[in-house]
């Protein structure tokens, strides 16, 4: 249905919208920021699989110290890039499912992937009966890989991937449930927060281009969880583990990541993918 | 204090009427709120638009849906006891989903879905699946038929800048290799290494041609130059090929192969700044392959020194196959009718040239005879024609 000019100045007068919300990102324009997303997930998976493969290797030749010491810095790149990771949910099942996921619970057959051996390297402190599933693990992760090279990412996957991590973080991370038998949350909850702003970064100039304002306000968000996490860094680059994390900042946490993943929904809207 | 009367005792009063007033009016405004919820909750309850899952410890329910196409909001209602998932699966593939329903909370799912059948998730993962069978309607089977909107094509388009990122740096390695063996005066290195920079670039050249200056540096051959093989302006893989195969020798050939390096690489990133409307997605590699059929297969020109014409052939062919795959989706759901045309012209072409392997390569294009070039010819004429089809079949040129 056409409008006449003026009907739609009214609409737009009735609904407070200023014109330039308008002004539509191009679908064109979409193809250089979600092909280079598609870049940087291959390589975030390189990365999985080079990591996953010392990982597992350390686990089956009982180097408990090792093993324990490589998880949370392996599993951070599944969580950077989990918005399309999580998009094929068998191997999102098999690699990252929770002990809660499971009827029978930790002792559920399909319990497979990164939390079974977790339960197994920081609950029991042992390797022992783990050869099987460090196995399982490597070979679900180049099956991932194999996947994710032939998949023609969705654009609003890919745009709707950045309120996903930050939802991710609201309601698994906040609450250490995730890692629960390691501690070693804030692992992820960095990688999720690095996979979101990764997003907002590729199209930064598209939004930019409508809401200069909605961009720094995301920014302003991002830099506060930022400088909370900070706080927890260790020595060695790594985080302390979740227990550490006073009250007052797992509070301080709450308000920035509730807004970033309220805010961040609307991006799909604001380029035209909705 | 408490007998001595102030006069400022009046408004102290007053203010706790309007304090008193205010908190009635607080408690009056609450009741209304409340009431509205309500309204709204009940309302909820019986919107059409809503359907409502409920899941429960070992099932959800209802645990098979049939909805028609389109906009669907699903309200999931965890009645169990510990959070859980909701997911529409197609295959395998997550269409849309939830996570970490919190028990004895709701949250609502908005999915845009496509007519067919998929399978749901409800809880635990040892639940039984459910279904969800969408059923076609007026407007999806218009919206079926409709010619794809701009959008449905960032995803192919996207997938090919990939492709061209990662064959590009595929190219880049090849000649890094290349440049690496001449430099160390190692003939017989370089002249096997000569092959696989070459395919690098057959699988690019579709889009390369479109940066006509900087492909001149890369895959001009003599004929384009006034003083042919003697000109200095003579550059790129044809002059390497020139004195790998032709003359035998890597004397002054270093600066020429540090050169087409830095072109390669200028190249890639070029292949990248470039936008590729979806209507030259495949016009380039039509384009390619009536070069081939035209020119290139009867002539052996292209590689007259080395005659590896037959492992750039198969390079071309490989991007075809790739822009097809691309869109195949897409051609599946608007114009299947042209796909087993586009498949026959593409195993044609393959056959054709895969009867030609020998030796884990291909043979010598001097053994190819005249009437075999005629029979690669035709089958790249017929594969570009059966491409020709997609550009009107999906609309591109109209987008």
């Amino acid at each position: 249905m056409k409008k006449t000019p003026l009907a739609l100045l009214l609409t737009l007068g009735l609904l407070n919208i200023p014109l330039s919300a308008f002004a539509v990102t191009a679908p064109l324009d979409l193809v250089g920021p979600v092909s280079d997303y598609k870049i940087y997930v291959t390589e975030k998976l390189d990365e999985l699989a080079r990591h996953t493969q010392q990982f597992t290797d350390a686990v089956k030749k009982g180097d408990l110290a090792t093993a324990q010491k490589l998880y949370a810095p392996t599993r951070v790149y599944y969580e950077s890039i989990e918005p399309i990771a999580e998009l094929f949910s068998d191997l999102d099942a098999s690699i990252d499912s929770r002990v809660d996921d499971h009827e029978q619970g930790v002792k559920a057959e399909d319990f497979t992937g990164f939390h079974r051996i977790e339960y197994s390297l920081f609950a029991e402190n042992s390797t022992k009966g783990l050869d099987a599933l460090a196995d399982r693990l490597n070979k679900d992760v180049q099956d991932l890989q194999t996947r994710v090279a032939g998949l023609t990412f969705p654009p609003e996957k890919v745009v709707g991937g950045a309120a996903a991590l930050l939802e991710e973080v609201a309601t698994t991370k906040i609450s250490g449930e995730e890692d629960r038998y390691s501690h070693t949350d804030l692992y992820d909850f960095q990688g999720n927060i690095d996979g979101a702003k990764k997003i907002v970064d590729l199209f930064r100039p598209h939004i930019e281009q409508q809401d200069k304002a909605f961009v720094a306000k995301v920014d302003k968000n991002f830099a506060t969880v930022d400088k909370i996490l900070a706080k927890y860094r260790t020595a060695d680059g790594g985080f302390e583990t979740y227990d550490k994390v006073k009250d007052n900042d797992r509070k301080a946490l709450v308000g920035p990541v509730n807004t970033l993943a309220e805010d961040l929904s609307m991006m799909r809207g604001k380029l035209g993918l909705n | 204090m408490s007998n001595t009367e102030t006069p400022q005792a009046a408004p102290p009063r007053a203010l706790r009427w309007a304090v008193a007033g205010s908190v009635m009016l607080m408690i009056a405004a609450g009741g209304l709120f409340w009431y509205a919820s309500k309204m709204a909750a009940a309302k909820r309850q019986h919107n059409h638009d809503e359907i409502v899952v409920n899941i429960h410890p070992h099932s959800c329910e209802p645990n098979a849906l049939t909805v028609p196409a389109g906009r669907a909001s699903f309200r999931i209602v965890n009645r169990s006891e510990r959070a859980v998932e909701w997911e529409i699966l197609d295959g395998v593939l997550v269409v849309e989903e939830r996570e970490n329903i919190a028990p004895g909370l709701s949250q609502v799912i908005n999915a845009n879905l496509q007519p067919g059948n998929y399978a749901i998730t409800c809880g635990l993962l040892s639940n039984p699946r459910g279904t969800l069978h969408v059923t076609p309607t007026a407007a999806s089977d218009a919206a079926a038929k409709a010619k794809p909107s701009m959008v449905a094509f960032v995803g192919p388009l996207s997938e090919f800048r990939v492709y061209l990122a990662v064959e590009g740096s595929a190219l880049i390695k090849a000649v890094t290799a290349l440049n690496h063996a001449i430099a160390e005066g190692d003939l017989s290195q370089a002249q096997s290494l000569y092959l696989p920079a070459r395919a690098a670039y057959q699988r690019l050249a579709p889009a390369a041609q479109r940066l006509a200056e900087l492909d001149n540096h890369i895959n001009a051959r003599a004929d384009y130059f006034e003083k042919r093989e003697q000109d200095p302006a003579f550059v790129g893989f044809h002059r390497i090929e020139l004195a790998l195969f032709a003359q035998h020798t890597l004397d002054d050939l270093a600066p020429i192969s540090q050169r087409l390096l830095a072109d390669v690489s200028t190249l890639k990133q070029q292949l990248l700044v470039q936008s590729l409307p979806p209507e030259q997605l495949v016009s380039i590699v039509v384009r390619n392959l009536n070069s081939l059929a035209d020119v290139r297969a009867a002539s052996g020109e292209e590689e007259r020194y080395s005659h590896s014409d037959l492992n750039g052939f198969a390079a071309n062919a490989q991007t075809a196959h790739k822009v097809v795959d691309l869109l195949r989706p897409m051609l599946s759901k608007t114009a299947a009718g042209i796909l087993p045309t586009i498949d026959q012209a593409l195993g044609d072409f393959d056959s054709q040239l895969n009867a030609l392997k020998a030796d884990g390569g291909y043979v010598g294009y001097d053994t190819v005879n005249a009437e075999q070039r005629q029979q690669i010819g035709e089958k790249a004429r017929a594969l570009a024609k059966a491409l020709d089809g997609i550009d009107p079949a999906l609309g591109l040129s109209g987008l």
